[in-house]
């Protein structure tokens, strides 16, 4: 209780030995905010940024299969979906026809898809994702459903058809059956799904070719067996699978991250030198104040004690404001700041909103980024003060 | 994966524990080659003054000591998502053979500096000084083990890549089939009576030491602890572990570190390390009872270790036992 009690006075005394250098502290206090706030704004934006990514990911297909030819990728053939069908453990093979279009009147690149939305699973359901409309049936041609953005394309130039041209130039008009809700944006803003004979025409992809096969398994922990088996079986393909993307993403993110938080430490070096130098900067007033202390029978260890509440109330404060402002700044703003560091661009971009998290690990990485080494710098100045001797300040004065 | 961001939390926790104790260093040699006890001239005050930096200094440093173990552990958490066979920080660790070794000397790291703020706390409570000489020949000592932890670490941490394939943690602790690095077939039974055979022998040596001062009871004490804190990791591993996680297969000492457990794995080593450290401890000083003004303090806290371990000991065994003997209450087994 004795301690307590002593900590408590100790850190009222600190309390007051800030505000009375409020205008030194003040500018201190600024500084360190916004280097807290733009370490935990780039936390936080890749914390989220991942967590969209996984959400994304939750409907691929958990396995994907691509002919490779000569290093590219190349049409695959219906024979090879037969050739898995000794694989126990595949639940069903959906060929898929998908490739980009450049449209030249507005330099965008759309995405097309050819889908047979008969045999996917869940494919009668896809009607969930529309706005208005319905998907086209398994068998009707000539109709597309389009993602928000091409539909806003196709109304600007006052036209109820989506033309697209052909390798050889002759034009294929569709129908619009369907238009994409804005909850799907992340995924569908660019897009163009069709029937996939629809797909195989406008690509001229001959016969019953496609572009790649999604496997969809009945155990997804058998995913990494089955991939190994279809690799083994089909040595001419590519096979990649859900769990590889993720991964594939995190490492991007988090060397991107990394990448950003090492230019980041350079603004934080910049500001211990400053905190260091704030700290070092003894006023003859602050000497005699500590002279006094001394004098009426505190010990070095106290001062120290006083210095180093300073420091964490301070670094406390600080990374309070700055953790808030930067929470702020990536659920409000969707971290206008640093989005174009950590996501891609082009003419048609879906905007999408970032959900922060705020789990203890996030906490614990923006604390050791930026108050330890505050903490760390602050230390040896504070120990300089405390062993002002009490005898030379006062008789400077 | 030296460009994450918790390599960087790593390596700036790692900058700040060296630049304090090279600081901390740089006043042991003062203090080593200057320190006259007889003399009060300008520079024996001056030496005064630096003891408590030191102090200050090492306290930070073992501060940081204890963040950098558990950001470790999460960072290693962290680098299993993007390492194909990992779901926990025991496969990350596992990825590159300098995991473990860098694990373990952190852990050690955290017992050998608070070695060193005991070895002060009982110094200048004598108005003598009379460990001094000790304490900074120890900090000095102190240093390769720093820079062996901080090159081990960034070692292991330039080692990891994210094309290694290494094992999840239900097949390193798995006893039903042959062949992980850390196999345990310790069988549950005997591991349990083990268990709380050794407790009711701290608990009864902790009763006996704290009415009658045997010095044969305290090595036995010191030593007792050595080998509960091994066997309390195995019995976690080999038979709480499961308990916490409702898995009978599901065996691993990283997992309940996790939010989904409660964070229940950071109250059981937040309780198991300090107690080790205050059950072992009091021996280890004994040998300076002799150096003059330390008898009282050494004594005073013989007592207070004791308590402490007893009481840290009693809580740790309440908690590791929770989830054990929740399941036998309510009927999971007959």
């Amino acid at each position: 209780m004795q301690i307590l009690a002593r900590q408590i006075n100790v850190l009222d005394y600190a309390l007051s030995s800030l505000w009375r250098r409020r205008m030194k502290n003040l500018s201190v206090l600024l500084v360190f905010t916004a280097v807290i706030f733009l370490v935990a704004s780039f936390q936080m934006t890749t914390g989220a940024l991942t967590r969209t990514a996984e959400r994304v990911l939750e409907n691929a297909p958990q396995i994907t299969l691509q002919r490779m030819s000569a290093g590219r990728q190349v049409d695959i053939p219906p024979e090879y979906a037969a050739r898995l069908s000794s694989i126990y453990g595949i639940s069903r093979i959906v060929p898929r026809v998908w490739g980009y279009y450049f449209d030249e009147v507005t330099g965008a690149n759309l995405t097309v898809m050819g889908l047979a939305t008969d045999r996917m699973p869940m494919g009668d359901q896809l009607h969930l994702a529309l706005a208005s409309g319905s998907f086209p049936g398994p068998g009707s041609r000539g109709s597309v459903v389009l993602g928000r953005a091409v539909n806003d394309m196709v109304q600007a130039r006052g036209s109820h058809l989506l033309s697209l041209f052909r390798n050889d130039l002759s034009m294929a008009s569709f129908e619009i059956s369907g238009v994409f809700a804005d909850a799907t944006d992340i995924l569908t803003r660019d897009l163009v799904v069709m029937n996939i004979d629809d797909a195989r025409d406008l690509f001229r992809i001959r016969g019953d070719r496609a572009t790649d096969l999604c496997v969809y398994v009945t155990n997804p922990n058998e995913i990494n067996t089955i991939a190994r088996k279809i690799a083994d079986l089909l040595p001419d393909t590519r096979v990649v699978t859900r769990p590889q993307i993720l991964k594939t993403y995190r490492v991007v993110f988090g060397w991107r991250s990394g990448f950003g938080s090492i230019c980041l430490l350079t603004a934080l070096t910049a500001f211990i030198i400053l905190a260091w130098d704030k700290a070092s900067g003894l006023s003859q007033e602050e000497k005699r104040e500590i002279a006094i202390l001394k004098v009426l029978g505190w010990q070095t260890a106290d001062i120290l004690a006083v210095r180093f509440w300073e420091s964490l109330l301070v670094s406390g404060i600080s990374f309070l404001v700055g953790v808030t402002l930067a929470f702020i700044h990536v659920a409000f703003f969707d971290a206008a700041l640093f989005r174009p560091i950590m996501v891609g661009w082009s003419v048609i971009f879906p905007p999408f909103h970032l959900v922060p998290e705020m789990t203890a690990q996030v906490v614990l990485l923006i604390f050791c980024l930026s108050v330890l080494p505050y903490l760390a710098a602050t230390v040896i100045p504070a120990w300089h003060t405390a062993s002002v001797p009490a005898d030379s300040a006062l008789s400077g004065a | 994966m030296l460009l994450d961001v918790w390599s960087l939390a790593l390596i700036v926790c790692s900058t700040v524990v060296a630049f304090l104790m090279v600081f901390a260093g740089r006043s042991a040699l003062r203090v080593l080659r200057f320190w006259n006890p007889a003399s009060d001239d300008n520079r024996q005050i001056r030496l005064e003054n630096e003891i408590w930096l030191t102090s200050t200094l090492v306290e930070y440093g073992l501060g940081v000591q204890i963040i950098s173990l558990v950001v470790f552990v999460l960072a290693a958490d962290h680098f299993a998502g993007s390492i194909p066979g990992a779901m926990c920080a025991t496969g990350a660790l596992l990825a590159d053979p300098r995991g473990m070794p860098t694990l373990l000397i952190k852990l050690a790291g955290v017992f050998l500096y608070g070695f060193w703020l005991l070895l002060h706390q009982l110094d200048i409570r004598s108005e003598h000084y009379p460990l001094v000489r000790v304490k900074y020949i120890y900090l000095l000592l102190l240093l390769p083990f720093l820079a062996l932890d901080i090159g081990l670490q960034m070692s292991y941490l330039a080692g990891l890549r994210p094309d290694i394939i290494t094992s999840c943690c239900a097949v390193v602790f798995d006893s039903s089939s042959g062949g992980g690095p850390l196999l345990l077939r310790a069988p549950q039974v005997p591991v349990l009576q083990l268990f709380y055979a050794t407790v009711l022998l701290l608990a009864g040596l902790a009763v006996f030491l704290l009415r009658r001062r045997r010095i044969t009871a305290a090595i036995a004490y010191s030593l007792g602890w050595c080998w509960f804190f091994g066997l309390a990791m195995v019995a976690i591993i080999t038979v709480f572990s499961s308990y916490i996680y409702n898995m009978p297969f599901h065996k691993c000492p990283f997992c309940i570190l996790k939010p989904q457990y409660h964070f229940i794995g950071f109250l059981l080593y937040g309780t198991l390390i300090p107690a080790t450290f205050f059950g072992i401890t009091p021996v280890l000083v004994e040998p300076f009872r002799h150096r003059p003004g330390l008898a009282g303090p050494i004594a005073i806290y013989r007592t207070a270790a004791l308590k402490i371990s007893l009481f840290l000991l009693l809580v740790f065994t309440a908690l590791a036992s929770f989830p054990y003997l929740r399941y036998m209450l309510t009927g999971g087994e007959s």
